[in-house]
């Protein structure tokens, strides 16, 4: 199990949901929220490097960010 | 690896770690310096009181080691501060030349333009129950002969007597304006 911590103050909250949502069917991911942090634990299913795919989903997360940030929509 | 005032980095296990204070780098162009790294590194933004926390690891089959990437990411965090720089500085300009642009190509409209924009639900707005939007001619103004031979005239009284004729002084302008 991999756990991804995202600042609220640098990451926003929708594009952790939503990539939760993206990642969902590719990962278990469970989610909690800690005083001004987001906790993301992340295990890959067998044969998946889990470190690999936890850092796809923080990419992913601060993609969505930076595209909801200068106003952009990431495409579906 | 780098190290000054601003920017520090250091090397972590597999990747590198840099730190910028976001009073120098906006926090946008980190943001922006860190996405064009996306395709190539795994980033992770955090931070340690003022100063941000960019930690670079790259991605299996990269070939630049992390000391470049840092470099990278350092040059173009700089380069997005610029820019939005140069942007702040020449927004009003920039905004000035758009719109002069943009009002030119479209020319001033027409009437049919303003009668054919929608302005959404206006509700009764333009109901006209009185009538008081017809218009003077509509109402008083002479009406075309055949009309006027079948129809009576609408002030005129039901004894019988007959409507003035023109010489007798039909015309508005010598009865004063009619009431309506």
């Amino acid at each position: 199990m991999t756990e991804l911590r995202f600042r609220t103050d640098l990451y926003a909250a929708e594009a952790i949901d939503r990539t939760v949502a993206a990642y969902e069917s590719f990962a278990t991911i469970e989610r909690e929220s800690f005083g001004e942090q987001v906790i993301l634990r992340v295990t890959a299913p067998a044969g998946v490097d889990e470190a690999e795919l936890a850092g796809e989903i923080a990419n992913y997360v601060l993609g969505v960010t930076v595209d909801q940030r200068t106003g952009k929509e990431l495409g579906s | 690896m780098t190290e000054s005032s601003n920017v520090v980095g250091k090397q972590t296990e597999g990747g590198v770690e840099l730190s910028f204070e976001e009073s120098i780098y906006p926090r946008d162009a980190i943001f922006g310096a860190a996405y064009t790294l996306l395709d190539r590194c795994f980033v992770h933004l955090d931070r340690d009181g003022t100063r941000l926390l960019v930690k670079l690891r790259p991605k299996a089959g990269v070939t630049v080691d992390a000391a470049q990437l840092a470099g990278e990411f350092e040059a173009e965090a700089l380069a997005q501060a610029w820019r939005r720089e140069i942007i702040a500085e020449n927004r009003a300009l920039i905004e000035g030349v758009t719109s002069r642009a943009f009002g030119g190509a479209a020319g001033a409209p027409n009437l049919d333009d303003l009668l054919g924009e929608n302005l959404g639900d206006l509700g009764d707005a333009f109901d006209d129950p009185l009538g008081i939007a017809v218009s003077w001619e509509e109402k008083y103004g002479k009406k075309d002969e055949a009309a006027a031979k079948q129809e009576p005239a609408p002030d005129a009284p039901s004894t019988g007597e007959a409507t003035p004729t023109a010489g007798q002084g039909t015309d508005a302008k010598e009865q004063g304006d009619p009431k309506p």
